[in-house]
């Protein structure tokens, strides 16, 4: 037992001897939640993971960490519509983080300075998959092949790869060139076997792939122009919207009307109506039976907000809510189209249905009109898959109900975008490497993100979202890139704005605000992955640190 | 046992550590420790281990009769980790003073550092806390506002603010809490033409870390007034404590200002003025006002009232954006960085 002294005499910092720990009732403890940012992303990335990274100027290994998710950032930083920026935490305390620009910034960077891919050469006696079509869907589910140890096999019809990011996105706002370095490294990659010029139904068929191979994705998209016609009438010389973005690409010249009107409010609509201005056309007309984007639009256009705002800057007149009622024929030859006000209203069931608006018909004098109201999967190869219908249903995970076959991107008819083609082919190669019986080493979450409320946002400064340069529309020529990228300093000044939303920041608020010094700091990290360690022998559990804890990364919990 | 990997210096054969070595090995000196006895979310542990940290190991310290003595030494333990000595309740100034001489006589080159409640500091303790500012020893004095006597069970002090609820100025129908007005400590201390005297809160540690270095600078008598919130006088969650003390400044109720020859030299700018009902709201000793009463109603502007003479008589409204002001002060960054 041990002496002690008679008198009011105590050794130093002897109250450790004392346990108030046993007081508790409630525990601090640390849980990583997925930040909104993670949780919206199509691909699945984690962007706070990687946002810290560049914050601390780790830029390779933010890029090491990004591609964890999504191998084709130069491509999705310029192109995808951020869905994540929009679920930013950031944006309901200031403005969202440019996660994008980060993203872009991190891909261009390592094209740039030539960053080998993290992964290892997989074993000679690996399975081997077979990849159709090596647009986003395909390249993205070859690289997460590959991470998980398998060899894959590319077939891809046209000579490069890309998809629509090669052929048909114009180069104003993605450069031909970050398409062809970045698709380009990934395709060399050791265990990525590229093969060009194979077009699935002509040069390889079906049966020979599910024979050998240990699965087939199927990555071929919809680029098949959709059959269009007002009242049975087409012009003798229509073209099709997404073919005339892929002629402006590969020849870079494409017929050039004085007056055309393009017909759609996607992305293909808005992009053509860009490439006609380019292109030296007098008047653009962007018809659309959708609203602009906008607070509390019911029905907005699917182009995004941005791309719509810089083809207005550009000359580019959208006439929005207008529906095609008639085509005005010299011949065979459009010469005018007859449009109308109309809108999506409600029906005496609550039914949304388009009304168009008598008395407000008027004419449009145009040389040209173009489609561009979507493109169809082109099946040829697959029918037997198709069964009839118009795109492949997949399960969560890919699957499509034929065994060792799968599919994403654009030919499943759900993804419409570059990122969620991304995802999808790597929630696929997940599965594919499950049905191996292998490790897939693919996380997902699905779990509900941390929200605002859950952090202390006394702990934050307000700060202006950085903005890479924008092009002066006068300046816009040819296939000039509109949107530039950060320079390092900005791209580590806006991560910086990160909240860090559900992970340790390491601020050393716990530890520097514990009455009971029950929060010790490890030098490097503690084995939850934060650089703190609860003493759980003199905390009390007040909760202090949790409330003042900025991410929402310290919850309390029952105790034990 | 928890393991801790990659600590600095591990100590086992497998390259971990035991907590009881890492805390040892922890970054900033911790003069106070836990095993302390405070309340769960005690604001007063807090200051104490703030101050300390800030201080350093070469202090002594005299402590007034109060929590923060009771709690820290219930024999045989003790949380300090300097030297340390109970005074009594009232004359925590005078055992300092005396401390410092025999420092002196004997050579040592230590700091004095004296703790003390607001009932020791504003009332009971005052006329040794006067002589010694008076005699300008080497001392710093700590003054730990919990704002009543609460140790011996939420008495009122001169340091209560009006309209608080506490055990000897219930609220009530005659009376909505203390009927008096809070003392204004600060001033009378600084009248003594003192070097510096000045207020901190628990809620902002790097003003409060800088306000203790500048007061060790100091050679003579040196005052911080540290607004400690009390979960169980004040009545509200101990997870609550920082921002509860936040709220005092952020409403004006607590300036947090700088005297020097007992004139204003520093001052913490608002950026964001907050109505006093957030922070009377937010704790029991308040909820009286509550209620739908001319005589509430009239205390809530009353005390709205006393928060925007603060504000006008320190000029504590910001203009603009100020790293050193309310919202600016407790910025954190990744890797711990802060001001001080
Ligand atoms: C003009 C335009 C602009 C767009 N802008 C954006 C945008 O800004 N942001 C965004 O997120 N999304 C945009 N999209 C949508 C996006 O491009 C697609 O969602 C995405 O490319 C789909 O990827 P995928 O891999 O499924 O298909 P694709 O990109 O279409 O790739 C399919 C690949 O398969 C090949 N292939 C097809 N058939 C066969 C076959 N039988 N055998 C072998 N190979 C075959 C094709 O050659 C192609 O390389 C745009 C689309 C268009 C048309
Ligand atoms: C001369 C004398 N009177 C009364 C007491 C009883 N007593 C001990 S602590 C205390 C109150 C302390 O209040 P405060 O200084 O505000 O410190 P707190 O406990 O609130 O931290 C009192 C009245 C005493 N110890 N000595
Ligand atoms: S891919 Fe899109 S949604 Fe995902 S992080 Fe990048 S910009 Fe955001
Ligand atoms: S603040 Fe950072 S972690 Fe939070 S949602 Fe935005 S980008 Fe993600
Ligand atoms: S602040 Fe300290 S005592 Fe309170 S819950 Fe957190 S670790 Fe425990
Ligand atoms: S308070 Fe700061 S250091 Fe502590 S867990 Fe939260 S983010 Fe990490």
């Amino acid at each position: 037992m041990k002496q002690y002294p008679r008198g009011g005499i105590a050794e130093p910092g002897a109250s450790l001897d004392y346990h108030t720990g046993s007081w508790r009732l409630q525990r601090p403890v640390h849980v990583h939640q997925a930040a909104p940012c993670h949780h919206a992303c199509p691909a699945g990335e984690d962007a706070q993971a990687y946002l810290a990274l560049v914050e601390q100027g780790r830029m390779q290994a933010a890029w090491e960490s990004l591609v964890t998710a999504n191998p084709l950032p130069a491509i999705t930083g310029r192109v995808c519509p951020h869905p994540c920026e929009s679920a930013c935490n950031r944006g309901q305390y200031d403005e969202a983080v440019s996660i994008h620009g980060i993203e872009r910034f991190l891909g261009d960077e390592a094209i740039r300075q030539g960053w080998a891919y993290p992964v290892a050469p997989p074993p000679a006696d690996a399975p081997v998959v077979a990849v159709v079509g090596a647009g986003p869907a395909g390249l993205s589910c070859a690289w997460h092949l590959l991470r998980a140890g398998l060899r894959v096999d590319v077939f891809e019809a046209e000579s490069e790869p890309g998809g629509i990011c090669a052929t048909a996105i114009p180069g104003y706002r993605l450069p031909p060139d970050t398409v062809a370095l970045e698709c380009g490294r990934l395709m060399a990659l050791d265990g990525i076997e590229f093969r060009p010029g194979q077009r699935l139904g002509r040069d390889i068929q079906l049966h020979e792939l599910r024979q050998q191979y240990a699965a087939v994705f199927l990555g071929v998209g919809a680029q098949q122009a959709r059959p269009w016609s007002i009242d049975g009438v087409t012009p003798g010389d229509l073209h099709d919207g997404l073919a005339l973005l892929q002629e402006w690409k590969r020849v870079g010249q494409i017929p050039v009307p004085e007056r055309v009107a393009v017909v759609g409010g996607g992305n293909t609509a808005v992009d053509l109506c860009r490439v006609f201005k380019r292109a030296g056309a007098k008047r653009v007309m962007l018809v659309t039976h959708s609203g602009m984007p906008g607070p509390g639009v019911p029905d907005p256009m699917r182009a995004l907000p941005r791309e719509l705002a810089q083809a207005q800057e550009e000359g580019v007149e959208v006439l929005t809510h207008r529906g095609v009622r008639r085509l005005v024929l010299r011949g065979e030859k459009a010469v005018g189209i007859e449009t109308v006000h109309m809108k999506k209203l409600p029906d005496a069931e609550g039914r949304l249905r388009r009304v168009a608006f008598e008395g407000t018909e008027s004419l449009l004098h145009v040389d040209m009109i173009v489609p561009a109201t979507g493109q169809d999967v082109d099946g040829r190869g697959f029918e037997e898959l198709l069964k009839g219908s118009a795109a492949l249903a997949i399960a969560a995970d890919g699957a499509i109900g034929t065994p060792g076959v799968y599919a994403g991107g654009d030919v499943t008819g759900n993804a419409g975008t570059v990122t969620a083609a991304v995802g999808q082919g790597r929630r696929a190669a997940a599965a594919i490497v499950r049905s191996l019986q292998r490790e897939a080493g693919i996380d997902w979450t699905d779990a509900a993100p941390v929200a605002f409320a859950a952090l202390n946002t006394e702990y934050y400064e307000p700060m202006r979202r950085h903005h890479g340069a924008v092009l002066p529309p006068a300046e816009r020529e040819g296939e000039l890139e509109v949107e530039q990228g950060f320079d390092p300093a900005a791209a580590q000044a806006e991560a910086g704005r990160c909240l860090s939303c559900g992970n340790c920041m390491a601020c050393d608020n716990c530890y520097t605000l514990c009455p009971d010094t029950a929060v010790l700091k490890t030098r490097d990290l503690a084995e939850d992955g934060s650089h703190y360690v609860f003493d759980y022998e003199y905390c009390k559990g007040c909760g202090l640190c949790a409330n003042e804890c900025p991410t929402g990364y310290i919850q309390m919990v029952v105790e034990p | 046992m928890s393991t801790i990997t990659n600590a600095g210096a591990p100590t086992r054969a497998d390259g971990t550590i035991s907590l009881t070595e890492l805390r040892e090995q922890q970054p900033r000196f911790q003069g106070f420790v836990g095993g302390h006895r405070a309340c769960v979310g005690c604001g007063q542990a807090l200051a104490a281990r703030l101050v300390t940290e800030a201080a350093g190991p070469d202090v002594a310290v005299a402590n007034a009769t109060g929590c923060l003595e009771v709690f820290s030494t219930a024999w045989p333990d003790s949380a300090w980790r300097v030297p340390w000595l109970h005074s009594l309740f009232e004359n925590a100034g005078a055992i300092a003073s005396g401390m410092e001489a025999a420092y002196k006589a004997r050579g040592v080159s230590a700091k004095v550092l004296a703790f003390a409640g607001d009932g020791g500091t504003f009332d009971i303790g005052f006329q040794s806390l006067s002589g010694m500012i008076e005699r300008n020893h080497n001392v710093l004095y700590v003054c730990y506002d919990n704002e009543a006597y609460m140790n011996t069970g939420i008495q009122r002090s001169s340091s209560t603010p009006h309209a608080a609820a506490t055990t000897t100025s219930p609220a009530g129908r005659e009376r909505l809490g203390k009927r008096h007005m809070k003392k204004d400590i600060l001033q009378i201390v600084a009248a003594h033409h003192m070097p510096y005297a000045a207020t901190a809160s628990v809620a902002y540690p790097s003003d409060l870390r800088k306000k203790v270095r500048r007061a060790m600078e100091i050679e003579g008598t040196t005052f911080l007034l540290v607004h400690s919130p009390c979960p169980l006088g004040w009545r509200h969650d101990g997870a609550k404590s920082v921002e509860v003390a936040r709220l005092a400044v952020t409403t004006g109720l607590v300036p947090i200002i700088e005297l020097e020859r007992g004139s204003l030299t520093g001052s913490m700018p608002i950026r964001e003025p907050r109505p006093v009902v957030d922070y009377l709201r937010a704790q029991g000793r308040f909820e009286h006002l509550f209620v739908d009463t001319p005589a509430a109603r009239e205390e809530l502007e009353h005390i709205q009232a006393l928060a925007n003479y603060n504000m006008e008589r320190y000029q504590l409204r910001g203009s603009g954006h100020d790293a050193r002001d309310t919202a600016g002060a407790d910025t954190v960054r990744r890797g711990g960085v802060r001001w001080a």
